[in-house]
C-alpha cells in the first residue's frame, strides 16, 4: 500500500547514542517550564478541583447527585470508567505485545504509551469505587478474612472485573516503572542539582549499568510483557462480562469480549496519537517519532477500528436474524429512539470518520490523524454510554421505561477525570523521560551496526 | 421533683389540670387557693412528698416552695407529655413477650367514607393500618386515606398549642372566653362543621343548639353528598341514602358514578363487585363518564361522553324503557338499545346508578329507572341518612350573616373553607368580619391563619368518638395513644360549651351501652355496635316525573371539579404518602393537572405539562395539561385538593387550587370555559411515562367469551417455561409464593400504600419522582389497549416476582441478595454497597435505591410511625419486596412454638391485607390445597415474562373482560 514508507527508516538519520540520551534528558532536565504547559496544566489542575469538589459531594450527599433513576441506574460513572479502562489497553498493548513480537518501531513510542495507561487505568479505578451507593466498603469486593465468615459472590463478573482491575493495575505500574529504571538512572548522573540527584537516585533503586542488571532487567521485562499481555486481553474481557452476564436485550450477548478488546485498542491508539502528535511538536521528537511510527500508529488504529465497526454490524445482524422481541425492539430504539442521536454519532465517529485512514495522505497529514483521533475517542465514549442506557432505558416491561437526563454532576465528573489524567500527565512530561533512552539507544545502536 | 409511683404521677396531674390555665397574678392567687384548701394539701403531699419532708413548714415557705416546683408544671401543662413511655424497650426481661403487635378495632372516617379499622401499636405506638373485616364498610380492605392516618397522626407539622392571636394560650383562656358566651341565647354564634357522622358529636349539636336558640350550626363539604340526597329528595319526596348490593347485581349502568373509587361504601362495593367477576360468572359493567375512573376502567364497556351528555343519556334510556314519562322510546342508537335491552333482560338483577357529580334529574331518573326495573330491593335499597342533608347554601348562609356582620362568634370545627369554599363564597373576605373567630382542627391551616383562636384538634387515634358508616353501621372509635399535643377533640370543645363533663367515654357509654359494661368491651373489641346498621325504608312512590335538564351547545369546553384521589378535597395535603402515591390512570404524583381529552390535546397542540389558563367568566388559573386517553373530548378535568398555602411542609404550594374556579351552584361542572395556551411548560411527576403494551402482553386479556369457549385460550401452546441447565432445588417444606387476580383488581393503589405503611418506605418527593427515583415496593402499571378516545384499561400491581431463577443475585459481587431455602429472594440491607447492578438486571424493575438519604432520621415523631420490626434503610443501598418478611418470621415463631406447620392463609402479606378486592393471595405453593396453589391452577395464571426463565413466585390471573356480544363491533 505504501511500500516508500514501510522502508522508511525508524529513526531519522544522524542520530548518536549520546545525542539520544541528550535530547530526551534536556527535556527533563535543562528545559525550562514553557506558558504553554502552565496554562495547559492550570486548566487541569482547575479540573481536577472540579473532580475532587465533586467526589466531597458525592461522598456527603449519595450518588443521588447524578441523574440516575430507576431504570437507568448506569451511566456516565461506568461509561467513563469503561473509557478509561479502554485508553489504557493500548499503552500495554504497544509496549508489552510489539515488545514480545520484535517490532522494533515501538521503541521511541513505549514510555509515553505506558505512561497513558498507569495514568488512564488509575483515572478508571476511581469510577466503579465511586459509583458504588456506599463507596466506603468497596473493599467488601476483596475476599479477605473475616470472623463473620461473609464472603464475596463469586458467580458476578463485577466482582472478576475487580480483580482484573487491581492485577493490571499492579502489572502495568510494575511494567512502566520498571523499564524506567536504567533512565532514571541516567537522570540521577545527569542531574545538575542535588535535590533532583537524590529525587532519581532513590528511583532509580542503584542501577549501575552492570552486565548482571541488564541481564535481570531484560528477564524481568520480558516476564512482565509476558504477564502483562494476557491482561491486556482478561480485563478488557471481564469488563465486557459485566454487561453480557446481564440479561438486558444489547447486554446479552457473546460478542462482548473480542468487541470490547478490540474498542479499547482503538480507543487507546487514538489517545496514543491524541498524546504522541503534539509531544512530537512541543518537543522536536520528530527524528524519534517519524513519520512511519505515525503511519503504524494510524494502521493499527484503523485495523482495531474495522474490527469494532464488525460487531455494531454482528450485533444489529444478530438481533434480527435472532428475532428476540426484546433484542430486536433495543436495536430499532437504537436507530430511532430517544438517544438516536447518541448511536449516529457513535456510528459517525467511529465507523465514517476512520474511513479517511485508508488513504496514505491523510494518515501523513498530522491535523487530520488528530481530528480522527479525537472523533473517535468521542465516538469511543458515546458507544459505552449508548451500549449502557440505550439497553436499560427501554429495556422488558413499558411500564417502567424511563429516560436519564445528565446533570451538572455527571458532566463535572467526566471532565475532571480528563482533567486529572491530564494533569498526571503534564506532571510526567516535566519529571520523566517521556522516550526510552535505553531503547533508544539500543535502536540506535542496532541500526548503525551492520545487520547479520 | 416528684416520687415517681403512679399515685404521686397521678396527683401531679391533677394538680397540673387545676393549675393549667393559671398565669402572671392569677397563678399565684390560684396557688394560695391550693394552699389553702385542705384536700388538695393532701394531694399535694403525694405529688411532691419532698415538701412534706421539710417539716415544720409555715405558710409563707411552702408557698415560696410550692411555687418554684409548680412554676415548671403550669407551663407544662400548655403541652403536657403523654402519660406512657414512648421510648420501645429494647433489653427485655426473659420471659416477656417481644414487642408484639397489639390491634385495637376502632373507626375513621376518611374521604368521604367511614371505615371500620384496626389499628396495629407496637409498645403503645400505633404503627400501621388495617381494614376491620367484620366492619361492613371495610371487610378487611382498607383505602390509602385510611393507610395514610397513621402518618396524619405522628406529622410533625400537626398543631401543638392552643394559638390566641398567634400567641400560645391554654384552652382555660379560650373556656373563659367561652363561658362568658354561655350566659346568652346565643345570638351571634355560629357554628361550621364538615358533614356530621359522629352520632355523639350530632347530638352535641343538638344540645348545643337547644342551649342556645338563637344560634345556627353550618356544615360545609368541598366534596360531599348533596347531590345524592337531592336526588333521592326529588325522586322519593325524602332524603334517601342509597345502599347498592352489587353482589346481586348481573347487569350494571354507571352514569358518571365512580362507585369502586370515590362513593361512600366503596370498598365493600369493590369487594362485592369483583366477587362477580370470577368466571365463569361474571357481571356486566356499562360507564358512561366524562372523564375516566375506576369504574370506567374496570367496566366492559365505557362510553365517554361529556357531563351533559351522561344525563342525555339517562333520559333516552329512560325513554326506551318507557320510564318517568321524559325522552322518546324510538331511539336509534343500537349501543344503547342494546344496553336497555341487557337491563331489561335482567329485571331485579340489574342496577342504574348516578354518581355524586352528576345533578339531581340524573339521580332521579336512575332511581325512578330501578323502580322500573324491579331492582329496589333487590339490588338497591333506601335507608334513612343519618341525618337531613344540610341545604346546598349552608355556607352561602354563612357568608352572607358574615358579611352583614350578624355573627359574633364563629367556631370551625375541623373544617377549611378559607381554602376550599368555592371562589363564590367570600368566605375568607367576610371572615375578618366576625369579632371572635375560632378554629378547631389538626394543622395551623388557612382558616385557622385568618381566626384569633387556633385550637389543636386530637387526632382520631387519640380521642373518643363514634361514627356511622355509610349503611348505618356505628363504630366507637377509642383513643390508641394519648394526645401527642395539647390536643382535644371536637366534642370535649362542645361539652365545654356545654357544660357537660369532659369524660367522653363515659358519654359514649352512656349512649351507646348504659350500664352494659359487656356489651360495651364486645363493641370496642369488635370495632362494630352489634345490630347498629339502619333498616331500608325503600319508598314505593316515586315522584313521576323528571325536571328537563339543560344541555350546553356542543363545541363548547366544559370544566369538571373531582375530589383528588388521595387527597381528596385537600385535607391529607400535607401527608407525604398521599401526596407521592401515583394517582390512579394519570399515575401523576406531587399536584394536579388539568385533565385534557387526546383529541382536545390534538386540536390546540398541546403536550403533558403545557401550561394553559382556564378561564370561567372572571375567574381564571393557570394549570398544567395532562392527556388523559378515555376523557370526553371537550370535557377538562380538574382535581381539588391541591395549591394548598398553610397545609405544612409537604403540602404547601403543590399544584394549583382549582376552588378558584369553583361556584357553590354549580359544584361540579362549570359551562363556558376558555382554554388558552400559555406557551409555558413545567414537568409533571409521573411515575409511569409509557402506557401501550407494545406487543409484549404483560398483561393478558381476553373476553369472557373466549374463556368459556376454550378456558386455556391464553397459555401458550408450548411451555411458557424453557428448560434450565441447572437441577432443580430440593423442595422445602415451604415455598411461598403470591397470585394476583387482574380480573379483580381495581387500580386503587391500596396496596401501594399499605406497603409504604408496613416496610417504612420513605417518601422521596416531588423532583426525586421527576427523576424516576420513587420508592414504592408495589406499583400499580397501567396499560391502555385500543383507541385512545374510548380505551380498555388494564391494571397491573407489580410487587418482586421473587424469581427461583432470580436474575439479580447472580451479578451481585457481595452477596447481598440471595436466595433463602423457601424460594425467598432476599435482600440484605447490610451487606449491599449498592452496584446497582442488581436492578439494571432485574427485568421487572422492582428494585429501589436509595439515591439519597430518603429516610428521615432526624424528625423524632416520623421514628415513633415506624414498624419495629423492618430495617430503615440508609442512602446507598437497594431495597425490594420482600414478601413482607417479617410477618413470615412471625408466624413461623408462633409456629415453632406451638410445634405445629404454618396455616394456609396465617401470613397475610401487607398488600394482600388492604387489597378491598382481595385480587391477592399468598401462600405456600408447595401445599397444592393452600390458596395460592389454587389460584395458580387456574387455566388464566401466567407468570411475567417467562420466556426469559426466571421462574417468577409472582403470578398474574389474566383480566377478563365481559362484553354484551350485541355490541361486539364495540368491544
Amino acid at each position: 500500500m505504501s511500500d516508500a514508507l514501510d522502508r522508511a527508516p525508524l529513526l531519522a538519520p544522524g542520530q548518536s547514542l549520546a545525542g539520544v540520551t541528550d535530547h530526551v534528558s534536556d527535556i527533563v532536565l535543562k528545559r525550562p517550564t514553557g506558558r504553554l504547559w502552565l496554562a495547559a496544566f492550570a486548566l487541569s489542575l482547575a479540573l481536577t478541583g472540579l473532580l475532587a469538589t465533586g467526589i466531597v459531594w458525592l461522598l456527603m450527599r449519595g450518588v443521588g447527585i447524578w441523574g440516575l433513576d430507576m431504570p437507568v441506574a448506569w451511566a456516565f460513572a461506568i461509561a467513563n470508567y469503561v473509557w478509561w479502562i479502554a485508553i489504557g489497553m493500548a499503552g500495554t498493548f504497544i509496549s508489552a505485545a510489539l515488545y514480545l513480537t520484535r517490532q522494533d518501531w515501538r521503541s521511541p513510542l513505549t514510555r509515553y504509551a505506558e505512561t497513558m495507561t498507569v495514568f488512564a487505568v488509575s483515572v478508571s479505578g476511581l469510577f466503579p469505587i465511586l459509583h458504588l451507593g456506599r463507596p466506603w466498603f468497596f473493599y467488601w469486593l476483596a475476599p479477605y478474612p473475616d470472623r463473620m465468615n461473609v464472603w464475596p459472590q463469586w458467580r458476578s463478573s463485577l466482582l472478576w472485573d475487580f480483580f482484573a482491575i487491581v492485577a493490571y493495575l499492579i502489572v502495568s505500574l510494575l511494567y512502566w516503572y520498571v523499564s524506567m529504571i536504567p533512565d532514571l538512572a541516567t537522570l540521577r548522573d545527569r542531574a545538575a542539582t542535588r535535590g533532583r540527584q537524590v529525587f532519581y537516585g532513590l528511583l532509580a533503586l542503584g542501577w549501575r549499568g552492570e552486565a548482571r542488571h541488564w541481564k535481570r532487567f531484560e528477564t524481568l521485562s520480558l516476564l512482565l510483557a509476558a504477564l502483562a499481555v494476557p491482561l491486556v486481553f482478561s480485563v478488557h474481557s471481564m469488563v465486557a462480562l459485566d454487561f453480557s452476564e446481564g440479561l438486558l436485550p444489547g447486554w446479552h450477548s457473546s460478542i462482548f469480549p473480542p468487541f470490547f478488546v478490540a474498542g479499547a485498542l482503538f480507543s487507546g491508539f487514538a489517545m496514543a496519537m491524541v498524546l504522541g502528535l503534539p509531544l512530537r511538536h512541543w518537543f522536536q521528537l520528530g527524528d524519534f517519532i517519524t513519520p512511519r511510527h505515525i503511519d503504524n500508529l494510524a494502521k493499527m488504529m484503523l485495523a482495531a477500528g474495522l474490527f469494532v465497526d464488525y460487531s455494531y454490524l454482528m450485533e444489529t445482524f444478530t438481533a434480527f436474524y435472532g428475532m428476540d422481541r426484546y433484542d430486536v425492539a433495543m436495536t430499532m430504539q437504537r436507530f430511532s429512539g430517544a438517544y438516536a442521536w447518541v448511536f449516529w454519532t457513535t456510528i459517525g465517529c467511529n465507523v465514517v470518520a476512520i474511513q479517511a485512514l485508508w488513504w496514505q495522505r491523510v494518515r501523513a497529514n498530522r491535523a487530520a490523524l488528530f481530528g480522527i483521533s479525537v472523533l473517535v475517542l468521542i465516538g469511543m465514549w458515546f458507544e459505552r454510554f449508548m451500549l449502557i442506557v440505550s439497553s436499560l432505558y427501554h429495556d422488558f416491561l413499558p411500564s417502567s421505561w424511563g429516560m436519564f437526563y445528565p446533570t451538572f454532576w455527571d458532566i463535572a465528573f467526566l471532565a475532571g477525570s480528563i482533567g486529572l489524567f491530564f494533569l498526571l500527565f503534564l506532571l510526567f512530561v516535566r519529571v520523566l523521560p517521556i522516550v526510552s533512552m535505553s531503547d533508544m539507544r539500543k535502536l540506535v545502536h542496532r541500526l548503525q551496526e551492520p545487520r547479520p | 421533683m416528684s416520687a415517681n409511683t403512679p399515685e404521686a404521677n397521678i396527683a401531679m396531674q391533677a394538680l397540673r389540670q387545676r393549675m393549667a390555665g393559671a398565669q402572671g397574678p392569677r397563678f399565684w392567687r390560684a396557688l394560695e387557693e391550693l394552699a389553702d384548701d385542705a384536700h388538695w394539701r393532701e394531694t399535694l403531699h403525694v405529688a411532691l412528698p419532698q415538701l412534706v419532708a421539710l417539716a415544720p413548714m409555715d405558710r409563707r415557705r411552702f408557698l415560696k416552695l410550692l411555687g418554684a416546683s409548680l412554676a415548671l408544671a403550669g407551663l407544662a401543662a400548655c403541652s403536657s407529655p403523654p402519660q406512657e413511655q414512648m421510648v420501645p424497650w429494647l433489653r427485655q426481661p426473659e420471659g416477656m413477650a417481644a414487642d408484639s403487635a397489639r390491634f385495637y378495632a376502632s373507626a375513621l372516617a376518611c374521604a368521604g367514607d367511614v371505615c371500620g379499622v384496626l389499628v396495629e401499636t407496637h409498645m403503645g405506638r400505633p404503627t400501621k393500618i388495617e381494614g376491620n373485616p367484620a366492619h361492613p364498610a371495610s371487610l378487611g380492605g382498607s383505602a390509602p386515606a385510611l393507610q395514610a392516618a397513621v402518618l396524619e397522626l405522628w406529622d410533625p407539622d400537626r398543631s401543638q398549642t392552643p394559638l390566641h392571636h398567634g400567641m400560645p394560650a391554654t384552652w382555660d383562656d379560650l373556656f373563659a372566653e367561652l363561658a362568658r358566651l354561655s350566659r346568652g341565647d346565643g345570638r351571634g354564634l355560629r357554628v361550621l362543621s364538615g358533614a356530621i357522622v359522629s352520632p355523639t358529636l350530632a347530638a352535641q349539636r343538638d344540645a348545643l343548639l337547644q342551649k342556645f336558640p338563637a344560634a345556627r350550626w353550618h356544615q360545609y363539604e368541598a366534596a360531599g353528598q348533596g347531590q345524592t340526597l337531592a336526588g333521592t329528595a326529588s325522586a322519593f319526596g325524602t332524603p334517601l341514602q342509597p345502599i347498592y348490593h352489587f353482589d346481586q347485581a348481573q347487569r350494571i349502568l354507571a352514569l358518571d358514578a365512580d362507585f369502586l373509587g370515590s362513593m361512600p361504601g366503596r370498598l365493600a362495593y369493590a369487594r362485592a363487585f369483583a366477587r362477580q367477576r370470577k368466571p365463569p360468572q361474571m357481571n356486566r359493567l356499562y360507564a358512561v363518564e366524562p372523564t375516566p375512573s375506576l369504574t370506567g376502567a374496570m367496566a366492559d364497556h365505557c362510553w365517554p361522553m361529556s357531563h351533559d351528555g351522561v344525563g342525555a343519556y339517562a333520559r333516552q334510556l329512560a325513554g326506551v324503557l318507557g320510564v318517568g314519562g321524559v325522552g322518546d322510546a324510538n331511539v336509534d342508537d343500537p349501543s344503547l338499545r342494546a344496553v336497555a335491552d341487557d337491563l331489561r333482560a335482567h329485571k331485579g338483577r340489574s342496577l342504574v346508578l348516578a354518581g355524586e357529580t352528576q345533578p339531581r334529574p340524573v339521580h332521579a331518573l336512575a332511581h325512578l329507572l330501578n323502580q322500573a326495573l324491579g331492582n329496589i330491593g333487590h339490588t338497591v335499597d333506601y335507608i334513612a341518612p343519618m341525618q337531613a342533608a344540610a341545604p346546598d347554601d349552608s355556607l352561602a348562609s354563612l357568608c352572607k350573616a358574615m358579611d352583614a356582620g350578624d355573627v359574633q362568634t364563629l367556631l370551625v370545627l375541623d373544617a377549611n373553607p378559607a381554602y376550599d369554599a368555592p371562589a363564590d363564597l367570600p368566605f375568607a373576605r367576610a371572615l375578618p368580619k366576625v369579632p371572635q373567630r375560632i378554629h378547631l382542627g389538626l394543622y395551623r391551616d388557612e382558616t385557622a391563619r385568618l381566626c384569633d383562636w387556633h385550637l389543636p384538634m386530637a387526632h382520631a387515634l387519640e380521642s373518643w368518638s363514634d361514627l356511622r358508616a355509610w349503611d348505618g353501621t356505628a363504630s366507637i372509635v377509642q383513643p390508641l395513644i394519648e394526645p401527642l399535643y395539647a390536643g382535644r377533640s371536637a366534642h370535649q370543645l362542645l361539652a365545654a360549651m356545654l357544660g357537660q363533663p369532659m369524660d367522653i367515654r363515659a358519654l359514649l357509654q352512656s349512649r351507646w351501652h348504659a350500664g352494659d359494661d359487656e356489651g360495651w368491651s364486645r363493641s370496642l373489641r369488635e370495632g362494630v355496635i352489634a345490630d347498629s346498621a339502619t333498616a331500608p325504608t325503600n319508598p314505593s312512590a316515586v315522584a313521576a316525573s323528571v325536571p328537563a335538564s339543560t344541555t350546553s351547545p356542543s363545541g363548547e369546553l366544559e370544566l369538571l371539579f373531582r375530589p383528588d384521589p388521595t387527597l381528596w378535597d385537600g385535607r391529607y395535603a400535607n401527608n407525604g404518602w398521599l401526596q407521592e402515591l401515583p394517582k390512579p390512570l394519570s399515575q401523576l404524583t406531587w399536584g394536579n393537572a388539568a385533565l385534557i381529552s387526546p383529541a382536545l390535546a390534538a386540536e390546540r397542540k398541546l403536550v403533558n405539562g403545557d401550561v394553559v389558563e382556564l378561564r370561567v367568566g372572571e375567574r381564571h388559573l393557570r394549570a398544567p395539561v395532562w392527556i388523559m386517553p378515555g376523557q370526553a373530548a371537550r370535557s377538562i378535568t380538574v382535581h381539588l385538593g391541591h395549591g394548598r398555602r398553610h397545609a405544612g411542609h409537604v403540602g404547601d404550594g403543590v399544584g394549583f387550587d382549582a376552588n378558584a374556579l369553583r361556584s357553590h351552584r354549580a359544584p361540579w361542572r362549570e359551562g363556558d370555559l376558555q382554554l388558552h395556551a400559555t406557551g409555558e411548560r413545567i414537568e409533571l411527576a409521573a411515575t409511569q411515562h409509557h402506557h401501550a403494551m407494545e406487543g409484549r402482553a404483560p398483561v393478558r386479556a381476553g373476553t369472557l367469551a373466549e374463556y368459556l369457549h376454550n378456558a386455556r385460550f391464553l397459555q401458550p401452546d408450548e411451555p411458557a417455561t424453557p428448560p434450565s441447565l441447572y437441577p432443580p432445588k430440593p423442595p422445602g417444606e415451604y415455598a411461598w409464593g403470591m397470585a394476583i387476580d387482574l380480573n379483580a383488581c381495581i387500580g386503587c393503589k391500596g396496596c401501594t400504600i399499605a406497603c409504604q405503611a408496613e416496610n417504612n418506605i420513605p417518601v422521596v418527593g416531588e423532583d426525586q419522582v421527576r427523576r424516576g427515583r420513587e420508592m414504592h415496593w408495589i406499583r400499580v402499571d397501567r396499560y391502555y389497549e385500543g383507541s385512545a378516545q374510548a380505551p380498555h384499561t388494564h391494571h397491573q400491581p407489580v410487587p418482586c416476582m421473587h424469581c427461583e431463577h432470580a436474575p439479580c443475585e447472580v451479578v451481585c459481587p457481595v452477596g447481598a441478595t440471595v436466595h433463602d431455602a423457601e424460594g425467598l429472594n432476599l435482600q440484605v440491607y447490610n451487606r449491599c454497597v449498592g452496584t446497582r447492578f442488581c436492578s439494571n438486571n432485574c427485568p421487572y424493575k422492582v428494585r429501589r435505591f436509595n439515591f439519597l438519604q430518603y429516610a428521615d432520621v432526624k424528625t423524632e415523631s416520623l421514628k415513633a410511625q415506624r414498624n419495629p420490626d423492618v430495617s430503615v434503610r440508609n442512602r446507598g443501598v437497594m431495597e425490594k419486596c420482600t414478601y413482607c418478611i417479617q410477618r413470615i418470621q412471625t408466624a413461623h415463631i408462633a409456629a415453632d412454638r406451638d410445634g405445629r406447620a404454618i396455616a394456609d392463609g396465617e401470613i397475610v402479606t401487607a398488600c394482600q391485607a388492604a387489597c378491598p378486592t382481595q385480587a391477592i393471595t399468598f401462600g405456600n405453593i408447595a401445599d397444592p390445597h393452600s390458596a395460592v396453589s389454587k389460584a395458580k391452577a387456574s387455566p388464566l395464571d401466567y407468570t411475567l415474562l417467562a420466556e426469559l426463565n426466571t421462574r417468577p413466585r409472582t403470578s398474574y390471573g389474566a383480566h377478563l373482560r365481559n362484553p354484551n356480544p350485541a355490541l361486539e363491533d364495540d368491544a
